[in-house]
């Protein structure tokens, strides 16, 4: 029976996650458009229409990424005719799956304790049925659904191996191109990701040494129990970001594609699906380094002052609020909620670096990689294990105060929240100034015409 | 020679010469409008007034006159010298006659330029001769004012049709009686004259007359303005588009120098203007030598031919030297034109006698017509003298006709496509480069693309034995060469040593051969 | 610290460019970074905001407020100054037939010689006959017009006008580029009508040529 319940859950936590990554993927596609527009005082995408009679189906130019993905299926699906026919078309495979493997040890949710979700017991010779809360510490040990798919107990070396295998397919299909482009992006792309490897996986280790544990998990737990990583390391966060957008081979990074150089870079021949495909593992791999992010250095699915058992506010011993206990499976919906949405926030700030900062050039790339980020991964290694030595060595008074001011940081994390809400309400309702001015007879013209603004498209 | 001063400035002169004529054989323009040096002068235009200075101790004749004086805000009593047409006035030697520098004339220039244009309408836009207007350039040199009538100008007739070449505009004629004088001196047919008087003149034809004969077309060409205007050239082009070409007319033996002009963005002629050569058509041309520049259009081969159908220049090469390879020197008739140039005749000659040993030499070309004794030709060709200095032995063509009667001649290597006279052309195989289609080009089984005399440089000798130089007009049409290219071509293709390839080449070997006398034209140009 | 040696005084009028200082803040590039997405935030909170509203600036009459300022071109048009130079037309008389009288003037000031006008003869017995005379074949290759206008002010007739308010228009083939007399005529100008208020006088009329215009009729 229990066999049965693990499987069931398996397959939906499989849906859960890889609908996710999918859907945001492709969401992403359109949120670049969209945002991008934005930024840039556009309109941006609204052309892809559906019509049904006279309703015009637009919804935000979200048809677009519905439109890319017919048009993918249907293009012509071009090979070289000197090109490796196997390896050209094994590449963009080898693109995708890594990324999709990549997130089966991601965990979405603290473990799931199927006893403790709902209970039924006589009192008082009627039945009662309640949603328990779970206890604060500890999981259960038999009866428990894992909050990812497949929780390693290599956790985050197992990232690092997948991670990795990306430029299996970005080379493959660079030199099975039989192009000289393709060729030169694909050798970018190979010695890039070596290089921000290196970064990604030393900027790591001092996690790893704080939380004590390569399990992605308990990282988490630790996370909620003291404070978020972005608090504890917070030189990793910023190399381990960096490094993220850097692999994920997008603008500020993007030599291996560098349209001004290498036209399309290592998928420079690819066309249709096959391109579809390097396309869309580019912004799957967006998603899956943004959860990585979350997970180790911004707390997972853990929201402050949330626990397992509920919401308690408290900073060392001053109990601000008295546990308010919610029952578990709230909390766990709630966590996983959490976790996607720190996910999007993340994906979202990408998005942002890529609209706003100009491309390095290579030298000045590998020159970064190795002299800054290098270094400063080794030092981040060397000043944590001092940090932790001093940390052990001192008394229990030096720890106490350790765990106050960690509870702190779950209180600014919480204010900035608020904070962060409030001001998106005060600026949703306030407005710009708006300046009338005429200048020459076209603009005379559209004055006693009423303006230009009547925009019969969607908008 | 005798000479007098013109704005200080010794002129030579023949005695009798008048002042106008001295100056323009100097190349000076004094302005006129009646005036031509090819007509008599009645002075009715007044353009052309000179002052002359008295001789030594000589009292001129003196005009009393009133002038609004500015300084003194009044009108003072003046003098000024009587003023004279130096088309009437004869040239006397250490005469001091003054145009450019005398203030008077000036003034009377540009009183007489603005009463011309008192009535005109002033219509350039849709005028013919806007562009080569005397009205416009003598407004721009030396009026440059406002018109200060106010009242409704004088009407005219417009658009009267004086016969079946010649348009009448009456409002555009500054009445300088040149086209009467024309018919009449020239044409010897006075059927033009004036009527009315002051500003009501117009030119008419005689009644019960209308504009005819061979020279109609002068008439437009010495109308100084665009009253008069050709129906062949009406409306077809604005003159600053078109590019003149020195030619020679094609139409018959006299070989009247021409201006070919013809507008380079559709490589098209458009009219002939006659070229001033005092020693062959002097100022003017026939009718139907105006109208031969059609020619460089019409009835024209563009294309190589093989048996009727077209095929390209070399596949029909190919096909000549299958038909000439192993045939008799004997039995080869060789027809020259007297329609193509000197150069064409000669890579022909050099071709036929020289290379391949054929004796057998004829001329063709158009049959004889219609004479007269002012400028028109019989001979119809504007090479005959030419073709028949290249070898002694050249025969007419009626003893062509004969032979290829008698049978004696199989093959024919001719230039040209036209025959004086019908032939049976039946029983003899023919390879043509022409430029015109006619009875060879039509039995021929070869037939070459040749360039008019528009498309290509070449020398023509006239009746009177003068080489002429018609300089290269059109580009070339279709698929056609200058003949003596072909025929070098026709002889390397039949293996001989035909070497010229460029038209100096041919000139430097043409020269010895056919020396000829060159005739010069007169230093000025100025008049139509 | 100096990063370019300071250069001296120019000698003329020029301003010396001014050089950052290198130090840690400049290198390290990172507050340039957080500036740079500070502002593409600021503009996209601002605009996504706007768009929800639907409070975009018109971008013709708020053309200097920040904000979304894209024109969504086939539907929405921005309109042309007055003086815009269009589409050629070929103005009509007010019996219909066109104004042109076919002297070449378009065609000879024509920089870019797109102008081709074959000119015809009224026939004998029209009172227009002599004086005037009309296009035949009025073709205009609007590939090749640069639309200087140079014809409109060549034009002694006022017949040619380029106010019809049409642009240059986008087609398919090289043909459709090429407009002859009757699509010259077919187009009206931004009032709607095919005529100009330029005065004309037919032949007949009183003072019809040969006055001057400052003082016509």
């Amino acid at each position: 029976m229990m066999t049965s319940t693990l499987l069931v859950a398996s397959i939906i936590k499989i849906l859960v996650i890889v609908g996710f990554l999918f859907n945001v993927a492709g969401l992403l596609t359109w949120v670049d458009r969209r945002q991008s527009a934005m930024i840039q005082d556009r309109v941006g995408p609204n052309r892809a229409v559906i019509k049904i009679g006279k309703f015009e189906l637009r919804v935000f130019g979200l048809l677009h990424t519905a439109a890319d993905g017919v048009k993918f299926f249907f293009k012509e699906d071009f090979m070289p005719p000197k090109a490796d026919k196997l390896l050209f078309s094994l590449a963009p495979i080898l693109v995708m799956v890594p990324v999709l493997a990549l997130a089966a040890v991601i965990p979405m949710a603290d473990t799931l304790c199927l006893k403790q979700i709902h209970m039924t017991a006589m009192v008082n010779g009627a039945e009662q049925s309640w949603w328990p809360a779970a206890e604060r510490v500890g999981t259960c040990t038999t009866d428990s659904v894992e909050g990812a798919v497949s929780p390693l107990n290599v956790g985050i070396l197992y990232v690092f191996a997948m991670a990795g295998q990306g430029i299996v397919g970005a080379g493959i299909a660079g030199w099975s191109s039989d192009n000289k482009f393709s060729l030169m992006g694909a050798l970018r792309a190979a010695s890039q990701m070596v290089s921000y490897e290196v970064a990604i996986g030393l900027s790591l280790v001092g996690a790893m040494m704080t939380y004590g544990t390569v399990r992605l998990d308990d990282m988490v737990r630790w996370q909620g129990e003291n404070a978020w990583g972005i608090f504890v390391q917070p030189l990793a966060f910023f190399l381990f970001f960096v490094s993220a957008v850097a692999e994920s081979k997008r603008i500020p990074f993007d030599l291996p594609e560098a349209e001004s150089e290498l036209v399309s870079g290592y998928f420079t021949e690819y066309s249709g699906m096959k391109f579809g495909m390097f396309y869309f593992a580019e912004y799957m791999e967006i998603v899956t380094s943004s959860m990585l992010v979350v997970v180790v250095f911004l707390g997972g699915w853990q929201l402050p002052f949330l626990h397992r058992d509920g919401l308690t506010i408290a900073i060392s011993d001053v109990v601000l609020v008295e546990t308010v206990k919610m029952s578990h499976l709230l909390v766990t919906i709630i966590g996983v909620v959490t976790f996607f949405g720190k996910t999007l926030a993340i994906c979202f700030i990408q998005a942002f670096v890529r609209w706003s900062l100009p491309r390095f050039r290579y030298d000045q790339l590998m020159r970064l990689g190795w002299r800054v980020l290098l270094p400063a991964a080794l030092a981040n290694i060397f000043i944590t294990g001092l940090v932790l030595l001093a940390i052990q060595d001192a008394g229990p008074s030096v720890q106490g105060a350790l765990k106050t001011a960690a509870d702190v940081t779950q209180g600014i994390v919480a204010i900035l929240l608020a904070s962060l809400a409030l001001r998106g309400v005060v600026f949703a309702f306030s407005s710009r100034k708006i300046e009338h001015v005429l200048v020459g007879s076209a603009a005379a013209m559209s004055n006693a015409r009423g303006g230009t603004k009547d925009a019969p498209m969607g908008a | 020679m005798p000479t007098f001063k013109l704005d200080g400035k010794e002129i030579p002169f023949e005695p009798g010469d008048s002042i106008i004529r001295a100056a323009w054989k100097q190349g000076i323009e004094v302005p006129h409008y009646c005036w031509h040096p090819g007509l008599s002068a009645p002075a009715n235009c007044r353009m052309c007034l000179v002052e002359i200075k008295p001789p030594e101790g000589q009292r001129g004749v003196m005009l009393d006159i009133v002038e609004w004086d500015e300084k003194n805000q009044r009108y003072e009593n003046k003098r000024k010298p009587k003023l004279l047409p130096s088309c009437q006035m004869q040239a006397v030697e250490n005469q001091e006659v003054l145009a450019e520098t005398s203030p008077h004339v000036l003034e009377a220039r540009k009183y007489v330029q603005e009463a011309l244009l008192l009535n005109h309408p002033v219509d350039c836009p849709i005028c013919d001769q806007a562009g080569e207007c005397k009205l416009q350039d003598y407004w721009l040199e030396h009026q440059g004012t406002k018109k200060r009538m106010r009242e409704e100008p004088i009407h005219k007739p417009k658009g009267v049709v004086f016969g079946d070449t010649i348009v009448y505009d009456g409002e555009r004629c500054v009445m300088c009686t040149r086209c009467i004088r024309f018919m009449d001196e020239v044409a010897k047919d006075p059927v033009l004259e004036m009527r009315e008087r002051g500003n009501l003149n117009e030119i008419m034809v005689a009644p019960g007359r209308k504009l005819e004969g061979n020279y109609t077309f002068m008439v437009e060409h010495v109308c100084p303005v665009g009253a008069l205007t050709t129906k062949d050239f009406r409306f077809k082009a604005r003159v600053w588009f078109l590019r003149s070409a020195k030619s020679v007319c094609q139409g018959c033996a006299t070989g009247c120098n021409a201006h070919l002009d013809f507008d380079p963005r559709y490589n098209k002629a458009y009219r002939y203007r006659p070229r001033d050569n005092e020693a062959v058509n002097k100022f003017w041309m026939c009718d139907p030598g105006m109208m031969s520049y059609h020619r460089a259009t019409e009835g024209r081969v563009v294309s190589a031919y093989v048996k009727g159908k077209t095929s390209s220049v070399k596949k029909a090469l190919d096909e000549a030297k299958s038909l000439l390879a192993s045939v008799p020197a004997s039995s080869v008739a060789v027809l020259f034109s007297a329609q193509h140039s000197q150069e064409d005749n000669w890579a022909l000659r050099e071709l036929a006698a020289t290379f391949m040993g054929a004796s057998n030499l004829y001329v063709t070309g158009l049959p004889d017509g219609f004479e007269d004794n002012i400028l028109i030709h019989h001979d119809k060709n504007p090479n005959r003298a030419g073709v028949m200095r290249l070898s002694s032995a050249i025969k007419p063509f009626e003893d062509f006709a004969k032979d290829v009667a008698r049978g004696a001649i199989t093959h024919v290597i001719a230039l040209g496509g036209e025959t004086p006279a019908e032939v049976d052309l039946s029983n003899v195989q023919i390879v043509t480069v022409a430029a015109y289609e006619g009875a060879l080009t039509k039995a021929a089984k070869v037939v070459l693309p040749a360039t008019s005399w528009a498309e290509a440089s070449g020398t023509y000798v006239n009746a009177k034995g003068m080489a002429q130089v018609a300089d290269k007009a059109l580009e070339p049409q279709g698929l056609s060469e200058p003949g003596w290219k072909l025929l070098a071509a026709l002889g390397q293709a039949l293996g001989y040593d035909c070497t010229w390839a460029k038209l100096r080449e041919v000139r430097e070997r043409l020269e010895p051969a056919a020396p000829a006398t060159t005739a010069t034209a007169p230093a000025s140009e100025l008049a139509k | 610290m100096q990063a370019f040696p300071k250069k001296p005084a120019s000698p003329t009028n020029a301003t010396p460019v001014e050089y950052t200082e290198k130090n840690l803040t400049t290198q390290s590039y990172l507050p340039e970074i957080f500036k740079g997405l500070g502002v593409s935030m600021k503009h996209f909170f601002a605009n996504t905001r706007d768009m929800v509203k639907g409070q975009r600036p018109d971008p013709v009459l708020e053309r200097y407020s920040a904000g979304v300022s894209t024109i969504s071109y086939p539907e929405q048009k921005r309109p042309y100054p007055e003086r815009f130079r269009g589409v050629h037309r070929l103005t009509h008389r007010d019996d219909g037939s066109p104004r042109c009288v076919a002297c070449l003037c378009c065609s000879t000031a024509c920089p870019a010689q797109c102008i081709f006008i074959e000119a015809g003869e009224y026939p004998e017995g029209d009172k227009r006959r002599g004086y005037e005379r009309f296009p035949v074949r009025f073709v205009i290759d609007e590939l090749r017009c640069i639309f200087c206008g140079y014809c409109v002010e060549a034009c002694p007739c006022d017949a040619i006008r380029m106010d019809t308010g049409v642009h240059a228009v986008p087609y398919d083939s090289r043909d459709q580029f090429i407009y002859d007399k009757t699509a010259l005529m077919g187009f009206t100008g931004r009032d709607g009508g095919h005529v100009t208020q330029n005065p004309r006088h037919e032949p007949g009329e009183a003072g019809h040529p040969g006055v001057d215009r400052e003082h016509g009729h």
